[in-house]
């Protein structure tokens, strides 16, 4: 096959699974509204396993992203300018707007987004899901639906914490340079807004249904044995961690571009 | 949760930790002493299999982080009132702190996850096993070869990826956003790095990505469970690379940047 038909078929593929996870996501989000409900066990189910299994790398994962990146950096540029207490306004920048939305989209994506994957594409190759099929059980309805809605609920308070971590690594890596912590605390809270306190929380909820989706349509859809499901896990958090970052762009220029009052320092 | 049950779930982990590092230095060890080369073709299949299957996503992941650098450069500094200082906020962004990270995540997602899926079905296949019985030794076929791919092959998926986000910074802050001319961009970016930060730059890369292999070898090898372990070890393996990835970022930055900012600032 020379190179031409192959892009071919690779960009036709791409498309195909792409109008695929778009047909998914609008009948997870119908399915979600008409009665009947009955996902509310398993939707506290996975919220609770989400939690369990998220909540230790994502401590790690902030702190330690808060403390080197913009801490310890942003602490040096301002320590030459003899303006340590300006790290403050810079960690509701760097926290809140960027690294603690797309943290917590990382960490989501790569501890419960392979684990739904991995848990769902079992099933598919074990053909549990056919069994319900035959059953009559609606697969949307009681698989996808409850982690579609455990994700995004999950993906917004992890939103929350990862922000007060974050922040909490900018405290060390100002108190590592030996500067009070009032005028931090002062120059924070004079520059955080509400807008981009919702822009922040929207975005990650969007985060957590873009993930969900991707997980549960490629743990549904693997195939070929042992190796699939595998291969499955590797493509899902591939794709889910370009798409989140493909959006994150998009959403962060569109905020700055149509708030300008979030982008005055003060 | 009872005291016991955390003592006991604390000294799994931590014998978990001490399998994971003595099968880490097997591997470490056949590519240092040089025993790897027996098997040098498999090495270069495997930097070929890096080139063609992997480049391509790290570098969209890392030309993704460099327009966020540019768009979040750009409007910081215009808001302090110094839209021409775009430059030293994308050239640390993107050289020193967050295109390590992209790197790093990437790496965990898909070579580190690929590793663990290819290495646990031929676990379960019983394919480990033939080669044992062959004569082969599987840790240093499977294992050393990869690492030895990895140290080959990535530093120059790194750099380009870099690069990469180079451009990308440039064409957010002075394309897009337009507060600052081609000219005064570049000045100020080029002015506030130097080749010894991409030095440290690359050398932090690196560790991410031999733990990253490590970590996914060694999840890979030891998969049990049929098919349905191969997918639970590739998730597993995502939750140790995260905590490693960033816990090596923040060190290289303490080592390299922490006492000296590297910056043509006063004296």
């Amino acid at each position: 096959m020379n190179f031409g038909s192959r892009a071919y078929e690779g960009v036709r593929e791409f498309l195909a699974e792409t109008g695929e996870m778009v047909i998914l996501t609008g009948k997870t989000i119908l399915s979600a509204l008409k009665p009947p409900y009955p996902y509310g066990g398993e939707f506290v189910q996975q919220f609770l396993f989400a939690l369990k299994l998220c909540w230790f790398p994502l401590m790690v994962a902030t702190v330690a992203f808060g403390y080197g990146a913009p801490g310890l950096q942003a602490a040096q540029v301002t320590s030459l300018f003899g303006t340590v207490d300006r790290l403050g306004g810079f960690f509701v920048l760097a926290s809140i707007r960027e690294f603690a939305p797309f943290v917590t989209a990382i960490v989501t994506a790569g501890v419960a987004g392979t684990a739904i994957t991995a848990d769902l594409g079992a099933r598919k190759i074990r053909d549990e899901l056919d069994a319900l099929a035959v059953l009559g059980v609606d697969a949307i309805k009681n698989l996808v639906v409850p982690r579609f809605l455990a994700l995004i609920l999950i993906t917004g308070l992890f939103n929350v914490y990862a922000l007060m971590l974050g922040v909490s690594g900018g405290v060390v890596a100002t108190v590592v340079f030996h500067e009070p912590l009032g005028p931090f605390w002062a120059t924070f809270f004079n520059n955080a807004s509400v807008a981009d306190l919702w822009g922040s929380l929207i975005k990650t909820t969007i985060f957590g249904a873009i993930i969900s989706i991707i997980c549960c349509y490629k743990g549904m859809s693997a195939k070929g044995g042992a190796e699939g499901v595998g291969r499955a896990v590797n493509e899902a958090v591939v794709m889910a961690l370009i798409t989140v970052f493909a959006f994150n762009y998009v959403f962060t220029q569109t905020l700055l571009a149509t708030h300008p009052e979030i982008t005055q320092f003060r | 949760m009872g005291i016991a049950r955390i003592r006991f779930k604390f000294e799994e982990w931590l014998d978990a930790f001490g399998r994971l590092v003595k099968f880490s230095g097997e591997i470490v060890r056949g590519v240092y002493f040089g025993r790897v080369i027996t098997f040098f073709g498999e090495a270069l299949r495997q930097s070929g299999v890096l080139i063609i299957g992997s480049a391509v996503v790290l570098w969209t992941m890392m030309f993704f982080i460099g327009l966020q650098c540019g768009i979040e450069g750009a409007y910081l500094n215009r808001a302090l009132g110094s839209p021409a200082y775009a430059g030293l906020f994308t050239a640390w962004c993107d050289l020193r702190e967050v295109a390590p990270y992209a790197f790093g995540w990437m790496m965990s997602a898909k070579v580190g996850t690929g590793i663990v899926a290819e290495l646990g079905s031929m676990r379960i296949n019983d394919e480990i096993d033939a080669l044992e019985v062959m004569g082969i030794d599987s840790v240093l076929f499977l294992g050393a070869t990869r690492l030895l791919a990895a140290w080959m092959v990535l530093p120059f998926v790194y750099i380009a990826g870099i690069g990469g986000s180079f451009f990308a910074s440039y064409f957010a802050v002075v394309q897009q956003v337009a507060d600052v001319s081609s000219g005064g961009y570049a000045l100020i970016f080029w002015l506030f790095q130097n080749p010894p930060d991409l030095l440290f730059s690359l050398i932090k890369a690196m560790f991410m990505a031999t733990g990253v292999v490590l970590v996914a070898c060694y999840y890979g090898y030891h998969v049990t469970g049929g098919p349905v372990g191969v997918g639970v070890a590739t998730a597993k393996s995502m939750v140790a690379n995260i905590a490693i990835v960033h816990l090596v970022a923040m060190m290289g930055t303490v080592v390299f940047w922490g006492t000296n900012p590297r910056a043509p600032i006063g004296g």
